[in-house]
């Protein structure tokens, strides 16, 4: 530790202690904070703590671990209890539909991605990690990542550069909080919730630039600043084609609102340029190819990812997959109607099955597309994406000023 | 605190605008070769080769060895084209020797060098789609190598080296079952090369990437003296095998492809092009190949005349000459190898200077410039 | 053994060449073989960047395709050979023509034909770094091919011996 001789040493050693509290409270704090104080309120007040009339048992803190409490003519009772049950937020946040669940299908998507661009190039894909044609690819990856050593360089700034992949994370993991993914199935509820999804997408372009900035590496830092072109480039066409979809569906923000709407037509037919407009800055947001100007790896080794190792890169690249799965359901929910569909096949499964058609045609364009380039690309971003969301901005207004819609 | 000029050190200022980056040797982009480029903002505004990082003395280890003995240290320089490497040196050995090669040897010379003008093309549009962006066109190209592979293999020996073309003729004769081998491995690219064109170079974004960057205008690819594809794209009809026709080059009926554009996508096109008439001048070999030996008589210890030789050919990259100047002894007295990838490493600062960053992976793959030929 | 290349007889294209070259440079130059498709003349340092300006304007060889250096220590000379190529000359792209020139091993010092032929830059460099040759006029004469800490003579010589080698090999 280096010795405080001035001032500025001084606030420099009160900032880093502040930064330290600010990762440390979140992790470490929160999460007791949440089983020994919320737990139990929300536990005695059957999980409707804004409708609360009972008094509420702080007690239950102590004895909530207690297996005398447990009924036996009823012992899935003392799981719902103690908050672990299948309705509690925990589990919903947690398992299904949130973390869990989604990185689960990321990793599958992540080897569906791996055969379906070895099939195109004349190749056979993963084959060997699982019985049936390397289907546990990417776990097998996974276990490999967590074996290697964690590498800090030594002029980096080891704060930042460890800050990342736990940024990107809660970001991503924030981004699915709001997305229902059927009728009874979602983690939040709330009027606002598209405006939510697109303003947490406007995190992402800080966190990766603080990546390239604390690796100390000159090919990392012109890999976090292209990123930094591309993705805000990108977010006011998102924005402005979103905002057809809000006119056509009469206003609302709400996610379940918009499904809803779509019952007679699916926005993907009045607002065609605004889907083609999400889709293609929905692939440059994710840093698909041919939008992956920012890893380049034939100019800047990896980009803004080149200093990280192991389970580091390993937790970063699963958040970015994450992104794309939430991406596609909302391209789904917005222009595909969400999970309406005939039937005999539930809800739920047509939401899946509609988000993994959308995941295909992001990946497919992976096996016949250079690169482009950045200032073809912010070009393209800034003078047509705008221009073709906005004139569907108009339609969506005629449309609906008509009485059509 | 400054550092005075006598203690020797090479210092440089530093620009808070300039950024000197290093696309060094250990470089996913850059082969075994460093340069250095200076960039403000987007743009470059000095580029520096610096070549030699895999000089190993091939010129000078030739004086010690005989004209024979030193064919396997030259030809694997030029990895991707091995055949052509040696091509001209067996012909200023056989000038100084004074013999002249049976006519079916240069028929299986001309099929050696054709088959390796197709495989060093297919590797350079492999490498041109990784550092595009592009994997696909990277896995295409490398698995229709393997056909070409192993045409070489039949008749060479050898996958990737054969030492096949060396003083006296050829090594061994034609197998019988290379011709229908061989058919059936030009029918089926041929119809390969379609799609290449049609998946690869006609992609809007291909275009963007290649069209209009990197222009070499045809006063300064002459006077810069470059070769090959590059200064086949800058509007010159120039191809050895034409301008002075060596081994039965004269009686074959192909054409030299060149456009006036000057830019990156012409030298791809002329790659492609070339590639489907080397399949047809194959094809014209191996139906008017004569028969007869295909090997001079020559003891390994031949000695030469006194005097000096210059050879050139057109290896797969551009113009290929040796000098060979002999004293009469079993060695060569010196060998001085001219490669296309030294020559046309001139253009490589003349095109980056005022170019995107980008662009820089295209013009430099886009010159063919192969590190371990240049340094020999 | 196959009979000796047939072919003495020149074509009319060289006997051109060498009639030029006697009448407008004459006593300056030495013709030191004229064999199809390839001649040799030798000048002095001095006449260099002349003769090779005349050929470059006069005589449409407007390419330099190769920079030979070759120690002699019989003769204690450094022989340089430019070796000169056409491209827009009518029928010469198949001729080459060789302008060679001798310097003394203790000076080995001769003018450069950089601005003549812009492409003999990485040529002249390379030449220089191996046999210990200045290049008069050559902007950049550093470190091309060797590496950065070799500190013996330059390799070409033949004073240099390949370490591990007997003696007499």
């Amino acid at each position: 530790m280096a010795a405080i001789t001035n001032f500025e040493d001084f606030a420099k050693r009160i900032l880093k202690i502040v930064f330290w509290l600010l990762i440390i409270l979140p992790m470490v704090i929160l999460p007791l904070f949440y089983i020994f104080y919320v737990l139990p309120i929300e536990i005695s007040c059957n999980f409707n703590v804004l409708n609360c009339s009972q008094k509420i048992d702080w007690s239950l803190a102590l004895y909530m671990f207690d297996p005398t409490k447990m009924n036996p003519l009823d012992p899935t009772s003392y799981i719902s209890q103690l908050g672990l049950g299948a309705t509690s937020p925990l589990f919903k946040v947690s398992t299904f539909p949130g973390l869990t669940f989604a990185a689960l299908l990321s990793s599958m998507v992540i080897w569906y991605e791996r055969k379906l661009l070895a099939k195109m190039q004349y190749r056979v894909g993963p084959l060997y990690a699982g019985r049936i044609e390397g289907i546990l690819q990417s776990f097998a990856d996974l276990f490999k990542l967590l074996f290697k050593e964690i590498v800090i360089p030594a002029k980096a700034d080891a704060l930042f550069f460890i800050s990342v992949p736990f940024a990107l994370m809660a970001a991503s993991g924030a981004l699915l909080a709001v997305i229902p993914i059927s009728p009874t199935n979602y983690i939040a509820l709330s009027p606002y919730s598209l405006l939510i999804a697109i303003a947490i997408l406007g995190f992402f372009p800080i966190i990766t630039v603080l990546a390239g900035w604390a690796s100390s590496n000159k090919f990392s830092f012109i890999g976090g600043i292209r990123a930094l072109y591309q993705m805000i480039s990108y977010e006011i066409p998102l924005i402005i084609s979103v905002l057809s979809v809000v006119i056509l569906a009469g206003g609302s923000l709400d996610l379940m609102g918009i499904v809803n709407a779509q019952s007679k037509i699916w926005f993907i037919i009045p607002a065609l340029l605004a889907a083609i407009v999400f889709y293609l800055t929905a692939m440059a947001e994710v840093e698909r190819i041919p939008f992956d100007i920012p890893e380049a790896d034939s100019e800047l080794v990896a980009g803004w990812l080149t200093e990280y190792t192991s389970m580091v890169f390993g937790v970063i690249n699963l958040a970015i997959y994450i992104k794309l799965y939430a991406l596609s359901s909302l391209f789904t929910l917005l222009f595909l109607g969400g999970w309406q569909g005939p039937a005999p096949i539930p809800a739920l499964a047509w939401f899946l099955i509609k988000t993994l058609i959308v995941m295909t045609i992001f990946i497919i364009p992976r096996g016949f597309n250079p690169r482009v380039r950045l200032d073809q690309l912010i070009g393209l971003g800034w003078l047509w994406l705008i221009g073709l969301s906005f004139a569907n901005v108009f339609i969506a207004v005629i449309l609906r000023a008509s009485g059509l819609l | 605190m400054s550092i005075p000029a006598e203690a020797g050190l090479y210092t440089q200022a530093v620009d808070d605008d300039k950024l000197t980056v290093s696309i060094g040797p250990q470089h996913p982009g850059a082969g075994h070769f460093r340069f250095t480029i200076t960039v403000e903002g987007d743009t470059i505004v000095d580029a520096v080769p610096d070549p030699g990082y895999v000089h190993r003395g091939a010129e000078k280890q030739t004086e010690y060895r005989n004209y024979l003995q030193s064919i396997p240290m030259l030809e694997r320089s030029s990895l991707t084209d091995v055949t052509n490497i040696i091509m001209p040196y067996s012909m200023a050995a056989e000038e100084l020797m004074g013999i002249e090669i049976p006519p079916r040897a240069k028929y299986l010379r001309m099929i050696m060098s054709e088959n390796q003008r197709i495989l060093s093309h297919l590797y350079w549009m492999a490498i041109q789609g990784i550092f595009l962006g592009h994997s696909t066109s990277f896995m295409w190209p490398m698995g229709d190598r393997e056909m070409f592979i192993d045409l070489g293999q039949i008749l060479g020996g050898a996958r990737v080296t054969y030492s096949f073309a060396i003083p006296g003729g050829v090594r061994n004769d034609l197998p019988e079952e290379f011709k229908g081998r061989a058919i059936k491995t030009f029918n089926h690219f041929e119809r390969r090369l379609v799609d290449y064109e049609r998946i690869f170079y006609n992609n809007p974004l291909f275009l963007k990437r290649t069209q209009g960057v990197g222009v070499l205008p045809r006063k300064e690819a002459i006077s810069l003296g470059v070769v090959g594809q590059t200064l086949r794209a800058s509007n010159v009809k120039s191809d050895v095998r034409i301008d002075e026709p060596y081994n039965f080059y004269k009686e074959m009926d192909f054409e030299v492809p060149s456009f006036d554009t000057c830019d990156t996508w012409a030298r791809c096109m002329v790659h492609l092009i070339e590639m489907r008439q080397s399949m047809k001048i194959m094809r014209q070999c191996l139906d008017k190949m004569p028969s007869g030996p295909v090997r001079a008589k020559l003891s390994p210890q031949q000695r030469t005349i006194v005097g000096e030789a210059y050879t050139r050919i057109e290896a797969a990259r551009g113009a290929m000459s040796f000098h060979i100047i002999s004293d009469g002894s079993t060695k060569p007295y010196r060998v001085k190898i001219s490669v296309p990838s030294m020559r046309n490493l001139i253009a490589l600062p003349r095109l980056l200077i005022g170019s995107h960053v980008a662009d820089m992976p295209a013009i430099y793959w886009s010159l063919d410039y192969w590190p371990v030929e240049a340094d020999k | 053994m196959s009979a000796p290349p047939a072919k003495t007889e020149l074509r009319q294209e060289e006997k051109a060449i060498l009639e030029a070259l006697s009448s407008k440079l004459g006593s300056r130059i030495t013709v030191a073989y004229s064999k199809p498709n390839r001649i040799k003349i030798i000048v002095s340092p001095i006449d260099l960047i002349e003769v090779a300006t005349c050929a470059r304007d006069d005589l449409h060889f407007d390419q330099c395709a190769n920079v030979t250096g070759t120690d002699f220590p019989k003769d204690k000379q450094i022989e340089v050979t430019y070796h000169l190529g056409s491209i827009e000359g009518a029928g010469l792209r198949r001729i080459i023509l060789a302008i060679a020139c001798r310097v003394p091993s203790a000076t080995p010092e001769l003018p450069s034909l950089i601005e003549v032929y812009p492409s003999v830059n990485y040529h002249e460099r390379e030449q220089a770094e191996m046999l210990g040759l200045v290049f008069k006029g050559h902007p950049n004469l550093s470190r091309f091919l060797l590496p950065e800490d070799w500190n013996d003579i330059p390799p070409m010589l033949k004073a240099y011996r390949l370490p591990g080698r007997l003696e007499g090999e």
